[in-house]
């Protein structure tokens, strides 16, 4: 991976770790059927440059809202989501969602390559646009499926489509919405690795939302707890694991356990279950 | 839905019964009866019409006109549809309106035509055009309409602006509803087409049928239905094969919309 | 169905079509010669309704139709029951069917003319032969396909094959039947007016030529509108009907366009 990767990695450690995304009292508010909905309350949570962050929280604690806040899909009924300090209006460029719903996500009538180049087309050269989806590919384990369609490729395989079409942007954010929800164990404990490695070579930052909090601990950096309705934080925990993590040694350390029972006991407290 | 043999067609032995019943006629009834001619009698009569010409033109009539019809419906329909899907006020607001379009059966459009077009040029074409377009525009529109809202967050996410969504997602995604719609509008032309000629004799198969039939050369009149058999095959057959060529990159089964 | 709102845009826009196609005719901006104001529709239905004209009409198509739907449907439900279920049908018979299936049923009018001349029977032959093929095809489609997937049910629970068809199979191929019907109905209907515009002198479809042919703008209109209610109404009620008597199926088999 030459070229654009290395050069973010050195960027990112240059910056010394700052903040990335900055979340002060953001509030959202929904008016459905006419009636008022306070779905996020006033959270306020730093995302740090290149850091692994996953969010964990049962249904209604508004996780999928809070992503789509961050990736500028809707804005926040009231205060501030900065964007490398700038206020975010809108998708900022550099930050990219992927949907759990992978199969509606893709659009089916193009091959796997023409979705992954759905972000940069027009925007640079045929040849760099090959190139990087042919990386893209590469680094989700795709080359051989270029020319094949979502639809005739399995649900973990599209799943990797959809990321690949994230990375194919080099994007600084990858906002993840629980995207191994509907995927088998063993597919998704690949996955899982996948996404690692992509973080390790790339210095991205990724905010990972997911319903399992051994998936959050596994993943993370960070675990932040979400309480609610109306959603709120709970709880952060710093996940100390060392890093290339595994999943039979890292799963079935002391200290794994020790982080899963701490957040199981914390989601429990948040009201869920 | 069936294991497809040749030309989309179920195992051709099926074929026998028909073939079948058509030679029995034949041998049952040489001589001829005026109710029922043999198809011997059918390849006389319809073999007297092509020499005369009156065959060729009647054909080259129907065809033009039905064709004609359905390229203008197509992009009538599909771009009309498309606005009025992307539109919810539009839908709103014309919703009655469509739903009454939507639910009038076609043949009464026919007489409203010839009222107040009078026989002029362009009246057979502009009826089955009026005709031919609801089926697809009101299939693009509700394709178009229900549009996933994930798709809608695919292209914020990307940063696609207006136009680019449109020309990338919104009418992809509309294509096979837009065939189905498309493939509801072809029968239904024909029917029309028809029905025109036969009511207001304006040169066609149409009135070449009722002509015959007025005459009581019923062999012509079979002879003729035949060839309308035909021609109605062939279309569809054709007209089968090209959505499967164009929807040949889509997951199978696109294109129906559950309950609208 | 239910709206949620009273659909006050559609209802405005109804009114200003409404209002907008009445002063076009009366200030002469629109040069349809034969264009009539609504408000003279309006009083050209009240005459039909008040001389027994409309009501007189509207019986004899609604008892073609009627007539034509319900055997339409048993010969088409019954045709597609033994298709959907006997592969050696399929095999022998069904190409022969396929051949026919885009013959468009109207240019077998003239045939029936010629047979039966104009007369009820020249209707009823023509709609009831172009009913059926929806019906057929929609329950052969839907029973082949339960069959095939629920075999191995009926085969479990040992039931016997009258059991298999009445507990099993039909229940299960009834959305795909109800979509029939109601494909069935509508066709049914456009094929007696058709019918009754070319070949048997009564009903509503003769009222509409009829009216065409003696000029009388404002009358073909008030039966055309008056048409295009109907069928939205039959429509509806077959809607209704299917909730009530399968309310298992709910949306699918009611709402399926």
């Amino acid at each position: 991976m030459a070229g654009g990767m290395a050069d973010k990695a050195t960027q990112a450690e240059a910056a010394g770790g700052g903040n990335i995304y900055e979340c002060d009292a953001i509030s959202l508010e929904l008016f459905p059927h006419g009636q008022r909905r306070l779905i996020i309350d006033q959270l306020s949570l730093d995302v740090r440059a290149g850091e692994f962050l996953t969010i964990v929280g049962s249904s209604g604690t508004g996780k999928s809202t809070l992503l789509r806040l961050l990736g500028g899909l809707m804005p926040a009924s009231s205060g501030a989501i900065r964007f490398r300090g700038a206020a975010v209006t809108g998708a900022p460029s550099g930050v990219v969602v992927v949907f759990q719903d992978y199969s509606n996500a893709l659009l089916q009538w193009r091959s796997v390559a023409r979705n992954v180049a759905l972000g940069i087309e027009g925007k640079l050269n045929r040849a760099e646009i090959d190139r990087r989806v042919r990386q893209s590919l590469q680094m989700v384990g795709l080359e051989k499926n270029a020319k094949d369609h979502p639809w005739q490729l399995s649900g973990g395989m599209q799943q990797r489509v959809q990321i690949a079409r994230a990375l194919a942007l080099n994007p600084d954010v990858m906002l993840m919405d629980e995207p191994f929800g509907a995927l088998d164990a063993m597919t998704k404990a690949s996955l899982q690795d996948e996404v690692l490695q992509v973080h390790a070579r790339t210095a991205t930052s990724f905010v990972f939302i997911t319903h399992d909090i051994e998936e959050a601990v596994y993943l993370g950096d960070r675990v932040v707890v979400l309480a609610g309705p109306p959603g709120r934080i709970h709880k952060i925990v710093e996940i100390a694991l060392p890093r290339p993590r595994d999943q039979m040694r890292t799963r079935q350390s002391a200290e794994f356990l020790n982080y899963r029972a701490e957040l199981h006991a914390a989601v429990l407290s948040a009201g869920g279950h | 839905m069936f294991r497809r043999a040749s030309f989309g067609l179920p195992p051709l032995r099926g074929l026998l019964p028909l073939l079948f019943l058509l030679v029995l006629w034949q041998a049952i009834d040489p001589k001829g009866s005026p109710y029922f001619p043999p198809p011997s009698a059918w390849w006389t009569g319809l073999a007297a019409l092509a020499r005369s010409g009156r065959l060729a033109s009647a054909l080259s009539a129907t065809l033009t006109t039905f064709f004609l019809a359905i390229a203008l419906a197509c992009v009538i329909g599909g771009l009309a549809g498309l606005l009025i899907g992307r539109s919810r006020g539009a839908r709103r607001a014309l919703g009655p309106l469509l739903e009454f379009c939507r639910g009038l059966p076609p043949p009464v459009m026919v007489p409203v035509g010839v009222l107040l077009l009078g026989y002029v040029e362009g009246l057979k074409l502009v009826i089955v055009v009026l005709v031919a377009v609801w089926p697809i525009l009101l299939n693009t529109a509700s394709s178009t309409a229900a549009l996933s809202d994930l798709l809608g967050e695919v292209s914020q996410t990307f940063r696609l602006g207006r136009f680019a969504t449109l020309r990338k997602i919104v009418v992809p995604s509309a294509v096979p509803a837009f065939l189905v719609g498309v493939r509801g509008a072809v029968p239904l032309a024909i029917i029309i087409t028809l029905l025109v000629e036969m009511l207001t004799s304006l040169p066609g198969i149409g009135s070449l049928i009722v002509i015959s039939q007025r005459q009581f050369h019923s062999a012509e009149v079979y002879g003729l239905l035949v060839v309308v058999g035909l021609v109605g095959f062939v279309i569809n057959g054709a007209f089968v094969m090209i959505e499967g060529m164009l929807l040949s990159r889509w997951p199978p089964r696109a294109g129906y919309v559950q309950g609208t | 169905m239910r709206a949620d709102r009273i659909n006050i845009p559609g209802i405005v826009t109804l009114l200003l079509v409404a209002a907008a196609w009445e002063a076009s005719v009366r200030t002469g901006l629109v040069t349809f010669e034969y264009l009539p104001a609504p408000s003279a529709i309006a009083v050209a239905f009240a005459g039909i309704v008040r001389s027994g004209e409309l009501l007189t009409n509207t019986a004899h198509t609604l008892r073609s139709v009627l007539i034509g739907w319900v055997l339409a449907g048993l010969i088409g439900g019954a045709l597609g029951l033994i298709f959907g279920l006997s592969r050696f049908a399929r095999r022998w018979f069904l190409a022969s069917l396929e051949v026919l299936r885009p013959l468009p049923a109207i240019a077998f009018l003239p045939v029936a003319l010629l047979l039966f001349s104009f007369s009820l029977t020249t209707e009823l032959v023509v709609m009831i032969y172009a009913s059926i093929w929806p019906m057929f095809i929609n329950t052969m489609g839907g029973v082949s396909d339960v069959a095939s997937r629920l075999h191995d049910v009926s085969l479990t629970l040992k039931l016997t094959r009258m059991q298999t068809l009445w507990k099993v199979l039909l229940p299960a191929a009834a959305p795909a039947i109800v979509v029939g019907a109601r494909l069935c109905l509508g066709t049914t209907l456009v094929m007696a007016i058709i019918a009754e515009m070319i070949g048997n002198p009564h009903g509503l479809g003769y009222a509409v030529v009829s009216a065409l042919m003696s000029i009388q703008p404002e009358q073909m209109f008030a039966y055309v509108l008056f048409i295009g209610v109907l069928a939205i109404a039959l429509n509806y009620c077959l809607i209704v009907a299917t909730r009530r008597l399968l309310p298992a199926y709910g949306r699918e088999a009611a709402n399926h366009v």
